[in-house]
């Protein structure tokens, strides 16, 4: 079901870290989250919907579960095509690419309203 | 790079999460006004309980403004889980204190979606909030009337049975 995809518009970079990248395609107005040794597509709500799934994460309470399941957290989002199942470290990585997207975001609505208001 | 999240909404997600939590408040209302009306009719007020019904019904018609506005802005309305409901009072003068201070929480946290609104300039979530606002003035009169009528009638003899009867005539009628 997941296929690795492969770029056909022009992708502009909105943030980067060492774990991962998300591109944001202006043609296709989606973004495209390459984590986790894929590159998954995104349209506005379902971007959303990762941020929240992955903020709601409770990372200090898995950290703290001393019980013998695997630190493993699966990531499913309704009405998506993607799914992420994810060790803890990798959620922390996760997080921190969608909090740096964000606020890449932010910034860009900023000069938006700067630069064309 | 085109600002994406803005073409599809043209409100932020923080004063989108914001109205969502007053979607939850006005539902919440609604149901606690339905409980008091519900007391009210089992204790022998009518007249209360019909006023009770009619709070209901207008708290459920702002939830629904909120609801729609936050989707014709391009959002996420979240229909919400109410739960907690309380179902039994002490006495009669509780049921309206208790109305009260459910106004008092509502017209706050119009206040602090305002405070928000003015921060990011978001005006046009101001403009929508003005409705609201005026609604309070009412809304709060009304609750503070009929705690007042349990002063200057007094629960004594038949006193219960006359503020009953007076609560249904709580108007407001400013003109500013």
């Amino acid at each position: 079901m997941i296929a690795t995809l492969t770029q056909t518009t022009p992708w502009t970079d909105v943030f980067k870290t060492t774990k991962g990248a998300v591109y944001q395609s202006d043609e296709e107005r989606c973004w495209y989250v390459d984590f986790a040794g894929k590159v998954a597509k995104f349209d506005h709500r379902c971007l959303l919907k990762l941020r929240k799934a992955v903020y709601h994460i409770d990372i200090e309470q898995a950290l703290l579960n001393t019980t013998k399941d695997p630190d493993v957290e699966i990531i499913f989002i309704c009405a998506c095509d993607h799914c992420y199942v994810l060790t803890l470290v990798q959620i922390i990585a996760l997080k921190e690419l969608l909090e740096g997207t964000f606020v890449m975001l932010e910034l860009n609505h900023i000069l938006h309203d700067k630069l064309y208001a | 790079m085109k600002d994406l999240l803005r073409i599809k909404s043209l409100i932020s997600t923080e004063i989108e999460s914001l109205l969502n939590q007053q979607i939850k408040k006005e539902a919440y209302s609604s149901s606690v006004y339905l409980s008091m009306a519900s007391w009210c009719n089992r204790n022998g007020y009518d007249f209360s309980a019909d006023y009770f019904f009619k709070q209901a019904e207008e708290e459920r018609t702002h939830q629904l403004k909120f609801f729609k506005y936050v989707l014709d802005m391009g959002g996420n309305s979240v229909s919400p889980d109410v739960t907690g409901i309380k179902q039994e009072y002490n006495s009669f003068r509780e049921v309206f204190e208790e109305a009260l201070d459910q106004e008092i929480s509502v017209t706050n946290s119009i206040k602090n979606i305002y405070a928000r609104c003015m921060k990011e300039q978001d005006f046009v979530t101001m403009e929508f909030l003005n409705w609201f606002l005026k609604e309070q003035r009412e809304e709060e009169y009304k609750a503070r009337r009929a705690l007042e009528l349990f002063e200057v009638i007094g629960e004594e003899g038949t006193g219960r049975w006359q503020i009953d009867k007076h609560v249904g005539d709580i108007k407001y009628n400013s003109e500013a």
